[in-house]
């Protein structure tokens, strides 16, 4: 299930931090959609000019190459922080009180351990193209046009650590439900019920229209 | 310890992970990671001097895969078609197709039933998110149906089952991420989609016929329209014409050479409707909304892409699929009944599970044993079980595994298509639509069951194709 969920709020410093750490979340997530809106607009233009005249554009296949890790990774802590990673919430959604509270604390806890794990391998995959000493401070670049690639290669470690940060928040968020047994914890997405998704969604598109 | 225990325990600690809630992304990424360092160690013999050697040299493995697959041009096709999608509300599509469809065809039984299935199929070639189609139609085309009498739970049915056309009908989002976990050509997958697509709608028009002429009271037909209130109506909804055009164009041209790459038609189609939204009067507040919400769902699906490619990556050097594969080729039943089975099982886990993270989860393993049944990823297909060469078989198989994946949208008891009626009607419970949709299970059935009989259906189109 792609469950969504809501964010409750209040004065306490965890909730501040949230409400802080959103906004640059929402701008990393615009990124990442500005780059799906002008990829659409480099294909229109590669493809009138090569039909229209003779003048294909150059190192199209490397722009978008570099357009995708912008796309993938910038709003991964944006999703995350509304709890819209898709999973199965047959099981969790049915919990209440302390032992669905532990069980977020432990799956958001195992999820930081593989994050952490891979901010390190990203930024070792990152080193191995970065050179001070070289041109453009580049070991490796994209074969048609010769873009660098370490830049494309740099957003993963620092995505992550964005995220990284969220799930500390969210560990803090839930551990914090766990010991003081709250109902409506702050700073952590709470489950929706399908209705409530479902609902969620219409009242969205009713919103667009 | 062998390398395939090693496998079976890391894929059976990730499945209790998933069960228990855990995001299915990180779940495989980190059963992925945590493979790569147990094989790795394990190969060190457990000495705790090389802890740290075998810790580094996994956490690079894993490291890479995220860039260097994102990476590629194929995935994006994956957020260009979800910006389709969203645009193509600002550009107001859906009541063009429905007033187009009521006004051409809802003259046969049943009349404004069968327009919205057309029109769901209509939009589904702007849309690749079934949900989404759900939703909007059951704003526009339930109020109308219940104007003239229909019966409540019927009509509820009908916008649900016709929400899961979008998954076939290209430009589909889930056959781009079935083709980029199988490694097989993304255009032909796409074209291969068309036809099936069109067909499920055709069976369910013709279902919606024939109740209507048994049952009298059930969708009178609506006509009086003139060929000029006709004609009028046309133009607002040509660029789906358009889209559909161009995707098909840019991946096969009948005339010539084709017009370029999926990804280029994709862009392009993404194009034409943006300008239809700002004709529309799209503005930069709507614009951003659409911008931010493909971002997120285009976040949800390459998360769950990396995260599953580490977990295959581990996969690989266990040799998992291997076995698995000999097991499956080993068992003395018919190749055919055996697809069946798998396909039953992911009627059965499509249930419970959402269609992406199903697909991406199991494939791996599941995919190269259909292609072992086969007879391998290279037989002729005179020497094949299902009597189609490889790459056949690929395309095949995955639409048969994207119609049970949709199938399962209308299922009880989290047939998600069902829920979004009800939550936009506030006449209508979760039970009276899965009353309502129960006739187009029998649909979907024996769309399934042609599907399966008749494999030509799915693969004349890619097969021209070369």
């Amino acid at each position: 299930m792609a469950s969504s969920s809501s964010v409750l709020q209040d004065d306490s410093w965890l909730s501040r931090a949230d409400r802080a750490l959103l906004p640059v979340e929402r701008v990393f997530a615009l990124f990442s959609g500005l780059a799906v809106f002008s990829l659409m607009f480099l294909a229109a233009y590669s493809v009138t000019g090569r039909k229209f005249f003779n003048q294909p554009l150059n190192g199209y296949v490397d722009y978008i190459e570099a357009a995708m890790p912008v796309i993938a990774f910038m709003g991964v802590s944006y999703v995350q922080r509304f709890g819209g990673h898709i999973r199965m919430d047959m099981i969790i959604g049915k919990m209440r009180g302390r032992v669905l509270w532990a069980l977020e604390l432990l799956t958001v806890a195992l999820v930081l351990v593989v994050i952490l794990a891979l901010i390190w391998g990203s930024w070792a995959h990152f080193d191995r193209s970065f050179d001070f000493t070289k041109p453009l401070w580049s070991r490796d670049s994209s074969i048609d046009i010769g873009i660098p690639m370490w830049p494309a290669k740099l957003l993963v470690p620092v995505a992550f650590s964005l995220l990284a940060v969220r799930l500390v928040l969210q560990i803090i968020g839930y551990g914090r439900a766990l010991v003081l047994g709250l109902e409506h914890p702050v700073a952590v997405p709470l489950i929706l019920t399908i209705e409530e998704q479902a609902m969620a969604e219409a009242a969205h598109l009713a919103e667009q229209e | 310890m062998d390398p395939i225990s090693i496998g079976l325990w890391t894929t059976g600690g990730m499945l209790v992970l998933v069960l228990i809630g855990m995001r299915v992304a990180f779940a495989a990424g980190l059963a992925g990671f945590v493979g790569l360092f147990w094989l790795r160690w394990n190969g060190f013999d457990y000495d705790p001097a090389k802890f740290g050697k075998a810790l580094t040299i996994s956490v690079k493995i894993a490291g890479q895969v995220p860039h260097s697959k994102i990476a590629a041009q194929a995935l994006s096709l994956i957020p260009t078609f979800i910006l389709i999608g969203y645009l193509a509300y600002y550009a107001k599509l859906t009541t063009a197709l429905f007033e187009a469809a009521k006004r051409w065809i809802a003259w046969v039984p049943g009349g404004l039933a069968v327009s919205t299935v057309f029109a769901t199929a209509g939009f589904a070639a702007v849309s690749g998110a079934s949900v989404a189609t759900a939703a909007v139609f059951a704003r526009i085309a339930i109020p109308e149906m219940l104007k003239i009498g229909y019966n409540k739970q019927f009509a509820a049915g009908v916008v649900a089952a016709g929400g899961t056309l979008a998954s076939l009908i290209p430009p589909s989002a889930i056959l781009v991420i079935y083709a980029i976990i199988v490694e097989q050509d993304v255009g032909k997958l796409l074209l291969a989609g068309f036809i099936p697509g069109a067909f499920s709608a055709l069976i369910y028009a013709g279902l919606i016929i024939g109740i209507a002429m048994i049952f009298k009271n059930v969708g009178p037909p609506v006509s009086g329209f003139t060929w000029r209130e006709r004609f009028a109506v046309l133009p607002p909804a040509l660029p789906i014409v358009a889209v559909v055009v161009i995707i098909i164009f840019f991946v096969y041209n009948p005339f010539g050479d084709a017009w370029g790459t999926p990804t280029e038609g994709g862009a392009v189609g993404a194009f034409i409707v943006f300008l239809m939204a700002l004709y529309r009067g799209m503005r930069w507040a709507q614009l951003k909304d659409a911008l931010l919400e493909t971002a997120k769902l285009t976040v949800m699906i390459f998360s769950i892409i990396w995260g599953v490619l580490i977990y295959v990556r581990f996969l690989g050097f266990a040799d998992l699929p291997g076995v698995f594969s000999e097991w499956i080729t080993s068992l003395d039943m018919a190749p055919l009944l055996i697809l069946i089975c798998i396909l039953l099982a992911y009627a059965v886990l499509g249930m419970f599970m959402d269609a992406i993270g199903m697909l991406l989860l199991t494939l791996p393993v599941v995919y190269p044993a259909v292609m072992a049944l086969n007879g391998g990823e290279y037989v002729t297909a005179a020497d094949s079980a299902f009597g189609m060469n490889g790459t056949m078989c690929a395309i095949w198989f995955g639409i048969l595994v994207v119609k049970m994946a949709e199938f399962c949208l209308i299922t009880p008891p989290i047939g998600l298509n069902c829920f979004v009626v009800a939550g936009v009607r506030d006449d209508l419970t979760v039970q009276d639509v899965f009353k309502g949709v129960t006739p187009f299970f029998l649909a979907d059935g024996v769309t399934i069951a042609l599907l399966v009989a008749f494999p030509g259906i799915v693969l004349w189109l890619p097969s021209l194709v070369g």
